[in-house]
């Protein structure tokens, strides 16, 4: 009896420290299915990467959990609330959950604008003009760009957008990040920038960061889920995860890279 | 390539030389003064641009003012609210109402516009300003509105999901993203609808009233007015080839091209800075 009390307690605590809790998350599009029964959890701060071969789901969740994707069946609570009773809408979960692409898109505004943008309102947006140094800071971007903020954001490198795409987020302040394959087309040293930026970040805020690059996901820390075929295959520290995977799949795709898990009907 | 625009530059030196050597008697003996002149009498010499080219601007840009708005609802909501399956079904309208003869939007502006303007309006004529900037705006929407949609579905996705990603609501989307993204297609649509608007003839003068005066105050679109090319139109058979009037209306044509040109011209450079 004391036992059963003790993991019931267990459990609610640690649903209450998760930032995250996705459970049973099945999606169709087009009548196949993407996403099989997602059951998951973030910590509170951290970095967790979702790593799996292409066509796995990874991006099809992300865009689930912040609502660009909608017609999903399960349950999606950040912060203990349910994303499809999120107080103001989808739109305000968005406002919440900050999600970075693979490509960079900035607006043929100029780098100040950018990276305001997402602020809500146009008094806001001007009084935060004053903070545009900090967001910059917090992406590693305002030492190149300091003396040209009035230059149109297109002018700068992809590296340099891409990184402006996360200040601009990161204005919006954002209480989880998203970030799908944030650094994929980006050179080494913008790469190790944002890697470097994300691991600060995430000593403050939860992060789900989806690679294929292996050697990112070992090297970010945190914990690792491993996707495949619409469904988690496996998750843990990742340390433990790349040392000794528990599942064959787990071991096919970290040695080769490639997986087979029956898949999804 | 090259043969192709240089044979179209060729027309467009013969189009403006042949309008210079018609036009150039009355030039010669009124010149740009004749611009700001208020009294048209051909019979007693007097040939003031001021009516036609006030009416004309008037006309024109009562359209825009009036069809723009409608035409950027059509294309929001034909392009962001319709199911895609519907989206073909208002594009084709619009094609097929822009391929409608001036004419016939003439003789419905006689027929309908007119006695609706009198009876609402207690005007003792419809025939004024107003109904001939009413008929052109219906007349430029079709072109306006796919052309706007033409310039927002060329809106890149990527930047309508970054606002969406960023929290944005439909509004904010539209009007901070949709919008200014589109609005270089959107600017060039209104200058080559103002061109079309501007050499609309027929229908034009159907409703315009052809009365050659200045509108009294200059801001009532309630008289009856003139426009260049309701004034070519209706005149150009009685004036004898050759005379100071035929001249006249030659300087009228030629004014109205100069015009027509400064508008292409105005959207190729917009465009070029688009780019």
């Amino acid at each position: 009896m004391n036992t059963q009390i003790n993991i019931e307690s267990r459990q609610r605590t640690q649903a209450a420290s998760s930032s995250l809790q996705v459970r049973g998350l099945s999606l169709r599009l087009d009548g196949r299915v993407v996403l099989r029964d997602v059951t998951l959890q973030l910590p509170a701060t951290g970095i967790t990467t979702l790593i799996g071969p292409s066509g796995a789901g990874k991006t099809s969740l992300l865009r689930c959990l912040n609502g660009l994707l909608e017609h999903w069946q399960g349950e999606v609570r950040i912060a203990g609330k349910d994303t499809r009773q999120w107080p103001g809408g989808w739109d305000a979960l968005r406002r919440h959950v900050g999600l970075l692409g693979q490509k960079p898109c900035v607006f043929p505004l100029s780098i100040r604008a950018n990276v305001v943008f997402g602020i809500q309102g146009f008094w806001r947006r001007r009084r935060a003009a004053a903070r545009v140094e900090h967001y910059l800071r917090q992406a590693a971007l305002w030492d190149e760009v300091a003396e040209r903020l009035q230059q149109p954001a297109q002018r700068l490198s992809i590296g340099q957008q891409q990184r402006l795409c996360l200040a601009r987020a990161l204005a919006v302040k954002p209480r989880m990040l998203l970030l799908d394959e944030p650094t994929a087309s980006l050179d080494p040293t913008s790469k190790h920038l944002i890697e470097r930026s994300i691991g600060r970040l995430a000593n403050e805020l939860p992060v789900l960061w989806v690679t294929h690059d292996l050697e990112q996901a070992r090297r970010l820390g945190g914990q690792v889920v491993f996707m495949c075929e619409g469904r988690i295959i496996e998750q843990g520290a990742s340390e433990a995860f790349f040392r000794r995977p528990q599942r064959l799949e787990s071991r096919e795709f970290i040695n080769w890279q490639v997986c087979d898990c029956g898949g999804p009907s | 390539m090259h043969v192709s625009a240089l044979l179209v530059g060729l027309v467009l030196f013969l189009l403006l030389g042949f309008l210079w050597f018609g036009a150039w008697p009355f030039l010669r003996q009124d010149g740009i003064a004749s611009l700001f002149a208020s009294q048209w009498y051909p019979f007693e010499g007097l040939f003031g641009m001021a009516p036609a080219l006030l009416g004309s601007l008037w006309v024109v840009l009562l359209a825009l003012f009036l069809a723009l708005p409608l035409a950027l609802a059509g294309a929001v909501f034909n392009l962001e609210l319709m199911p895609s399956r519907w989206q073909g079904f208002l594009r084709l309208g619009m094609q097929v109402l822009a391929g409608i003869p001036s004419v016939v939007y003439g003789l419905m502006g006689l027929w309908l516009l007119l006695p609706l303007l009198e009876s609402q309006l207690e005007l003792l004529t419809g025939r004024s300003l107003l109904a001939a900037g009413l008929l052109l705006a219906l007349m430029i929407l079709p072109t306006l509105m796919v052309m706007s949609e033409e310039a927002l579905h060329g809106v890149r996705a990527e930047q309508k999901e970054s606002a969406i990603n960023l929290g944005l609501d439909w509004n904010q989307r539209l009007w901070r993203v949709l919008l200014p993204q589109a609005w270089p297609g959107i600017r060039s649509a209104c200058l080559l609808a103002l061109g079309r608007a501007l050499g609309e003839t027929v229908a034009v003068m159907l409703v315009v009233g052809s009365m050659d005066r200045l509108p009294q105050p200059w801001y009532n679109l309630l008289q009856p007015a003139q426009t260049l090319t309701s004034r070519i139109g209706r005149e150009i058979g009685e004036a004898g080839m050759g005379s100071l009037h035929w001249s006249a209306l030659m300087a009228s044509g030629l004014l109205l091209a100069m015009l027509a040109l400064l508008l292409a011209s105005l959207a190729q450079l917009m465009g070029r800075e688009k780019r």
